[in-house]
């Protein structure tokens, strides 16, 4: 091992749910599934219905980023492009195993993996659907899923034609700055998601996509990887990638990676403490809800956000 | 389709924007031209060169000595870098000698001398045409295996068993069997220039690969356990078929049975490991499979040569079969072990394999996110050449964002978030080992 001053000890919190998560993936037996829908489409929502309830009791979010909206909005623009996928819970179905994986525990991701393909090939998936962009990039290089097409839901959205209806007449214009995760870009040298997104972005008719200063491959990172430690410098590297958008003046900071909507939103949420001094005039969500948002109709799966709270929401998933 | 006129829109890669990265790149500085530039200045030198050595050849005369001959030295052999040419030339004699077109001006005589002459002439050529067959930008063996076992095959296990060969009546005079046979008779020397530089050559193969993470277990099985069968088929040869075994060896098959158990036993363990057993425990079971039959083969040796003349009488029969058949009895099970723990071995680490196509251009410090950051590393520190050098990067193991920023400019692709894959893992299980880490 290289001289480092800091030890794997001090600058990895541990936080609860990475307890939760190794614990989870001892347990390795196949459960019973009656499957209600059988369709070739699955959709893996990821970690995401944990982090709301992680973020806020590891005191890390009393924000209003809300994590769940990507499952409900993913559901509703599959919907939209007429599918009905098999959901993928997190009631049977581990977590991809990326967090491990990058933090060293190669056993763990090792079982997660195990476990989460012999599902997979249980179910008979064709095209496995993930709105996660880690997600994307461990199901895609570090699984080893023959005969399954796994793809991020920007991809799939695009090639099935989602159409975005006019928008009212009423509705200001809007300028929208996308930042590239690293795990679906740089390293998905193959097959990156850089465009699809940005194309989607465009079909909302009263959003104009600007770029922030570093875009595509030379993007730069959130601040924080693999959930290791959150400290000033990472805040450092947020703060720096949020002020690039508030200097091409965005009025929404997209992302398509639930980590870097923590992270955003974290440090948004930070900068509202202090009124007056608001620097990230612009709102942070992942794309899936900017597009759902822009779509008619309600959430199939019922919302879990409230348009007319004011409050932050109470500790849990509906608030 | 609309994507692909959005991907036209993108100026990387266009006039003024040339951001190529990787081995693949496309957009290389021309140097000096090869022809007119170039190659004036290197005719000057060869013809300068050539008319040195002619001025030398006709005023200053070298003594050279009397040339030998059969009668003044009973061993002729020329300088050691040309014995390679002197086995060839005496080997020639094992292909087919005719004469075609006798009777016309055509007539061609396919003597040992011309098939000699032809050998012999053979790494030369093919020294004189390497750089027009192989034109690949790998300079590292590891990275082109196929062309580096050949080379190791061919350049070198060849040509010393071509040089062995040429002072064949040495070897014969030297080791002989207690009735004045030489031990290592005319077959045997002729089978080396077959049977080792192949088997050096897969060797070589299988290992390189190996440094290259490859998994290794389709060729390592049949390639181990074809050595394996040879052998086996030919110590059962040796001991069933009638007349194999001279009248002088007889008494002395259970001396024989015992070397040739020591030899055979370790390549069926290393057989079944690399069928049969996960990677870890097949690399402990050839390891020390291999390393015990090497201690017993010894100390049955040193026990043989040492507990008395009956002994060794029968130790020197024992060889006499042995060493005729040293292409397969002897080299196979040593080869069979040496692929085998080769071929499961633990791979290079990416420090050796990766970081050290370093050429500290230091791009990737300039686009690193941390080192912005990091107090200790605002300064010009270079990321993978000092991590390379086990030196602060500016980066420690646990900073890093695994962000790939410092590999989508590197431009040589070195990717270090394998690096810090590794050697996060590598921590873990160090903790694991030390019954669990403090959290």
């Amino acid at each position: 091992m290289m001289e480092t001053e800091y030890g794997p000890g001090r600058t990895i919190p541990h936080p609860v749910m990475f307890r939760v998560l190794d614990s989870e993936a001892e347990d390795t037996t196949i459960p019973e599934l009656k499957v209600e829908h059988k369709s070739e489409f699955a959709y893996y929502p990821g970690c995401i219905d944990y982090y709301d309830v992680e973020m806020q009791f590891s005191h890390m979010n009393y924000g209003d980023t809300n994590h769940g909206i990507i499952f409900d909005s993913s559901i509703k623009l599959l919907r939209a492009v007429g599918i009905q996928p098999m959901i993928l819970d997190r009631s049977f179905m581990k977590c991809c195993g990326h967090d491990q994986l990058w933090q060293g525990k190669v056993d763990v991701f090792e079982r997660m993996r195990d476990y989460n393909t012999k599902i997979i090939k249980m179910l008979g998936v064709k095209t496995f659907i993930t709105s996660c962009a880690e997600g994307y990039r461990t199901f895609k290089l570090d699984y080893k899923l023959d005969g399954v097409r796994v793809v991020h839901i920007t991809q799939f959205l695009y090639e099935r034609g989602l159409r975005i209806p006019p928008q009212p007449e009423t509705a200001k214009k809007i300028r929208v700055a996308f930042q590239d995760p690293c795990r679906s870009g740089r390293q998905m040298p193959l097959d990156p998601v850089y465009e699809e997104p940005r194309e989607l972005v465009k079909r909302v008719d009263n959003a104009e996509l600007v770029e922030l200063k570093t875009f595509r491959a030379d993007a730069q990172c959130c601040g924080v990887a693999q959930m290791m430690y959150c400290n000033d410098k990472t805040k450092g590297l947020t703060a720096s990638r949020m002020d690039e958008a508030s200097d091409v003046g965005a009025d929404y900071l997209l992302v398509a990676c639930p980590k870097c909507l923590t992270h955003f939103g974290c440090l948004h949420h930070e900068n509202k403490w202090k009124p007056g001094e608001e620097r990230y005039a612009f709102k942070v969500m992942d794309v899936t809800q900017f597009l759902a948002e822009r779509l008619p109709g309600d959430y199939p799966t019922g919302s879990n956000i409230d348009a007319k709270r004011k409050e932050p929401p109470l500790p849990g998933r509906r608030g | 389709m609309e994507i692909e006129r959005v991907k036209g829109k993108i100026m990387e890669g266009q006039p003024g924007f040339p951001r190529q990265y990787g081995p693949s790149r496309s957009d290389h500085q021309p140097g000096i031209p090869f022809f007119p530039q170039e190659t004036a200045r290197d005719f000057v030198l060869i013809f300068l060169l050539t008319a040195l050595l002619f001025f030398l050849s006709a005023f200053v005369t070298p003594f050279l000595g009397p040339a030998r001959s059969p009668q003044i030295s009973e061993l002729i052999v020329p300088d050691w870098y040309l014995l390679f040419s002197w086995g060839l030339l005496k080997v020639a004699d094992v292909f087919p000698q005719f004469v075609i077109g006798a009777g016309t001006p055509l007539k061609t005589d396919f003597n040992a001398a011309f098939w000699g002459d032809l050998l012999s002439g053979i790494p030369v050529i093919f020294l004189l045409i390497l750089p027009f067959i192989d034109r690949g930008r790998e300079a590292r063996p590891a990275k082109s295996p196929v062309r580096s076992a050949f080379g190791v095959a061919f350049l070198l296990a060849w040509i010393f068993t071509a040089s062995l060969y040429s002072i064949r009546e040495v070897v014969a005079q030297r080791w002989q069997t207690p009735n004045g046979s030489p031990l290592i008779n005319d077959t045997a020397m002729k089978w080396f220039f077959v049977i080792p530089p192949v088997l050096v050559g897969l060797t070589s193969y299988i290992g390189l690969r190996r440094l290259g993470y490859q998994p290794m277990r389709k060729w390592l099985f049949p390639y181990v356990a074809g050595l394996t069968a040879i052998v086996v088929v030919q110590a059962a040869g040796i001991f069933l078929i009638p007349g194999w075994l001279g009248p002088e060896v007889r008494p002395y098959v259970i001396q024989l049975g015992i070397f040739l158990l020591v030899l055979i036993v370790p390549m069926l363990v290393a057989s079944v490991a690399v069928f049969a057993v996960p990677e870890s425990q097949a690399r402990k079971w050839v390891v020390r499979s291999g390393v015990a039959a090497f201690v017993v083969f010894g100390a049955l040796v040193v026990f043989f040569m040492n507990s008395g003349r009956p002994n060794h009488v029968a130790f020197t029969w024992v060889l006499s079969v042995l060493y005729p058949n040293m292409n397969t009895l002897v080299l196979m099970p040593m080869f069979a072990m040496l692929t085998a723990y080769m071929g499961v071995r633990r791979p290079y680490s990416t420090y050796e394999y990766l970081l050290n196509e370093c050429y500290q251009c230091g791009k990737c410090h300039t686009v690193c996110p941390v080192t912005k950051v990091e107090d200790d590393a605002l300064g010009g520190l270079n990321l993978v050449y000092n991590t390379f050098k086990k030196q602060h990067d500016g980066v420690p193991l646990w900073t890093c964002l695994a962000c790939d920023a410092c590999s989508a400019v590197c431009p040589l692709d070195i990717q270090y978030s394998d690096y810090i894959l590794e050697e996060r893992a590598k921590v873990h299980a160090r903790m694991a080992a030390d019954g669990g880490g403090k959290e």
